[in-house]
């Protein structure tokens, strides 16, 4: 109740201080239309490439027999010794099962590894879209889908189907602006922090590493 | 937090003084300016990306009441609760309701300036809730019960010696050097916290009207973590983070990461709408958001509006010859800089913050950064004159601009004075700057070196050089 009396008192402060007399505005008027794209329309994927590379981020593309070593590889470098992906992401459960082999991997999943599993983890999911422009991820609770692996992995594998990188964010939130999940990330490279004498270290809170995966 | 602005002099002489701090802050405010700099050259759409996300901010404060209560709307009908503080105390009555009648036993929060302003730790603790922040930089200096001494680097001037011993006081870490097992460190005792908090807080670098969404952007990441894991999650915003529409974004975000620290985009930027959606795997089932007035809609009203515009990118700070000198604690209170020195008055009041629109040299670099053009170095000017017509200068502040005037009008007078100043000051400081001049003149000198006077004036070299060159 009185969150709602507060409101109003807002507003009348709001329309005293606009000059305002009786009810607010009504049609906002709108500024200029989109920005133009920056760069030029071809060569997409590997603006992408070249954007995620330049921050730090690993991309892989080929057939699977070519990438899957190199992915193992990468894995284990980086102290890898427990894999997990969204139950119902068909592709990502496939790519994680086709490393083990690579490992020494074991398999987790978000919940445990949420409930405070200490592995070292690789967490899989595939992408909504890539940005070109800056080399950016795009994932989100879309459809039911969990961020987990995104969010609580040591590294994180996101797939990336091609045809989904998109070339600007605007396209790429334009896939959501009718309904937006409550949850879109964008994710442009590992999680890091310069907050100790300004030395950039990677793995903050997040994945220290992002892998994308081209399919 | 307790404004201490009025003792911009005295926490700047001990800023100065401070040589730990004084070379982190050369080294930081280097590194953000070269950054963005360069980032900037990369970027050919950087200058039209300005002119836009100027024109957006300016069109939406004129229509605040319209796009605000848009936002209310919108987040409402996706399941946000929306509150309106409008001061402080309000604000912190609020927070500390939400935290008990939600339950909660440990938030977590992310950085969010404006819960600086109405010291939101203090409210929950005052609840018996533990409040922990998790960006690395605001941890660090709650461990250490300090305050934050720059908007995107908080600890910038602590060392990684004294880091360790902090981390081992505090949390029984055995001592390192190595920065990386210090970041180790910190994210397995703040993993545990966002695993384990009931009530994630944030603040917003924007807010969406046309969809209700909350906007972040953070480089480490534990804004998503705050935002995703804990079954509440509480945003704490001022009411002028808001723009228009989602596709507005990309604009605000071409700008805000590379004013900021040169980046083309911060590692993560989650738009968060409403609360978790039926079927979703994960996300809090609550979502509160609670908008601060706090001296806003007075801002909005006057002929400063445009500060209101203002990003957070931090820009301005780094610029600033002051700030580069004296760091962020001296301007005493959450905003420092160049945006500190015309905000904090404005929030708090000119009375109380009167030294900041002095801590300025008016070199107009701070404008030329501003992402979003407000005319800082003009506000600065303004600011100064409002002090004035409400009597805040000293006396003799006043009384020596007046022989100032008097004498620059009168070039004779001057070229005498001149000449006398001249052979003074080679005399008795050898060309040094005169640390105390006497009375009525030490009110200048209290606060700041006089520079010496130069053996030659200037009007004389110019016409030498001139002549030479002629
Ligand atoms: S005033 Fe401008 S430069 Fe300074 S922090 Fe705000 S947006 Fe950035």
């Amino acid at each position: 109740m009185r969150d709602v009396d507060e409101r109003e008192m807002l507003f009348r402060r709001l329309s005293a201080a606009l000059g305002r007399h009786g009810s607010p505005g009504g049609t906002p008027s709108s500024p200029a239309g989109p920005t133009p794209p920056p760069g030029k329309e071809s060569g997409r994927i590997s603006r992408f490439a070249e954007a995620l590379t330049a921050v730090g981020g690993v991309v892989l593309s080929g057939t699977p027999e070519e990438a899957l070593p190199v992915l193992g590889e990468a894995l284990r470098a980086e102290g890898v010794s427990a894999l997990f992906f969204p139950q119902d992401d068909a592709g990502a459960r496939e790519v994680a099962e086709a490393l083990i082999p690579f490992g020494p991997f074991t398999l987790t999943t978000g919940e445990e590894v949420r409930g405070g599993n200490p592995a070292s983890t690789a967490g899989f999911r595939t992408a909504d879209a890539g940005i070109a422009e800056t080399g950016t991820v795009v994932e989100s609770s879309n459809r039911g889908g969990t961020l987990l692996p995104g969010l609580l992995s040591d590294v994180h594998v996101a797939l990336l189907p091609s045809h989904s990188v998109v070339e600007r964010m605007d396209e790429a939130f334009a896939l959501y602006a009718e309904d937006p999940p409550r949850n879109i990330s964008l994710i442009s490279g590992p999680s890091k922090t310069a907050d100790i004498e300004q030395t950039l270290t990677v793995g903050a809170h997040g994945p220290r590493k992002i892998i994308v995966l081209l399919v | 937090m307790q404004p201490t602005a009025h003792l911009f002099p005295r926490n700047a002489q001990k800023a100065l003084a401070d040589k730990t701090l004084q070379a982190a802050l050369g080294r930081a405010t280097g590194r953000f300016l070269h950054h963005r700099a360069e980032a900037v050259a990369a970027f050919p759409g950087f200058g039209e990306a300005r002119e836009r996300a100027s024109e957006i901010k300016r069109q939406t404060l004129a229509q605040l009441d319209h796009h605000l209560g848009r936002f209310i709307e919108e987040a409402s009908r996706r399941g946000a609760v929306v509150h309106v503080a409008r001061d402080a105390a309000q604000a912190r009555e609020i927070a500390a309701r939400v935290a008990k009648e939600e339950g909660v036993t440990l938030a977590v929060k992310s950085k969010s300036m404006a819960s600086e302003e109405i010291s939101f730790n203090v409210a929950l603790q005052e609840a018996g809730i533990e409040v922990v922040e998790s960006d690395l930089g605001e941890y660090i200096i709650q461990l250490a019960g300090e305050a934050p001494s720059h908007i995107i680097a908080p600890a910038v001037h602590k060392t990684r010696e004294e880091i360790s011993r902090l981390f081992e006081r505090k949390l029984g870490e055995p001592p390192t050097d190595s920065i990386p097992a210090l970041v180790a460190m910190a994210r397995r005792h703040l993993r545990a916290k966002f695993l384990g908090a009931g009530m994630g807080v944030s603040g917003a670098n924007f807010l969406v009207a046309d969809t209700g969404s909350v906007v972040l952007v953070t480089n480490e990441g534990n804004g998503r973590m705050g935002t995703v894991l804990p079954r509440v999650h509480l945003a704490v915003a001022g009411i002028e983070k808001v723009i228009p529409r989602m596709s507005d974004l990309p604009t605000f975000l071409r700008l805000l990461p590379r004013s900021a620290s040169g980046q083309p985009l911060s590692s993560y930027v989650s738009v968060l709408t409403g609360t978790r959606r039926e079927g979703d795997a994960e996300g809090p089932e609550k979502m509160h958001i609670l908008l601060l007035d706090c001296g806003r809609s007075a801002i909005l009203e006057g002929k400063y509006r445009e500060v209101l515009k203002c990003i957070r990118c931090g820009a301005c700070l780094n610029s600033c010859p002051v700030y580069q000198s004296v760091g962020g604690h001296a301007y005493g209170w959450v905003y420092s800089g160049p945006i500190g020195a015309v905000l904090t008055p404005l929030l708090v009041g000119l009375p109380e913050a009167a030294p900041l629109p002095d801590a300025s040299t008016l070199c107009g670099a701070c404008g030329e950064v501003c992402p979003v053009k407000i005319p800082l170095p003009d506000f600065l000017l303004e600011l100064r004159a409002d002090m004035r017509s409400q009597g805040l200068k000293t006396p003799g502040e006043i009384a020596g601009m007046k022989g100032y005037a008097g004498v620059m009008k009168r070039a004779g007078l001057l070229e005498a004075l001149e000449r006398v100043a001249g052979l003074l000051a080679q005399f008795f400081t050898k060309g040094k700057p005169v640390e105390g001049l006497p009375y009525p003149f030490s009110g200048w000198t209290e606060r700041r070196d006089f520079p010496a006077a130069a053996a030659q004036p200037f009007r004389k070299l110019w016409k030498t050089r001139r002549g030479v060159q002629g």
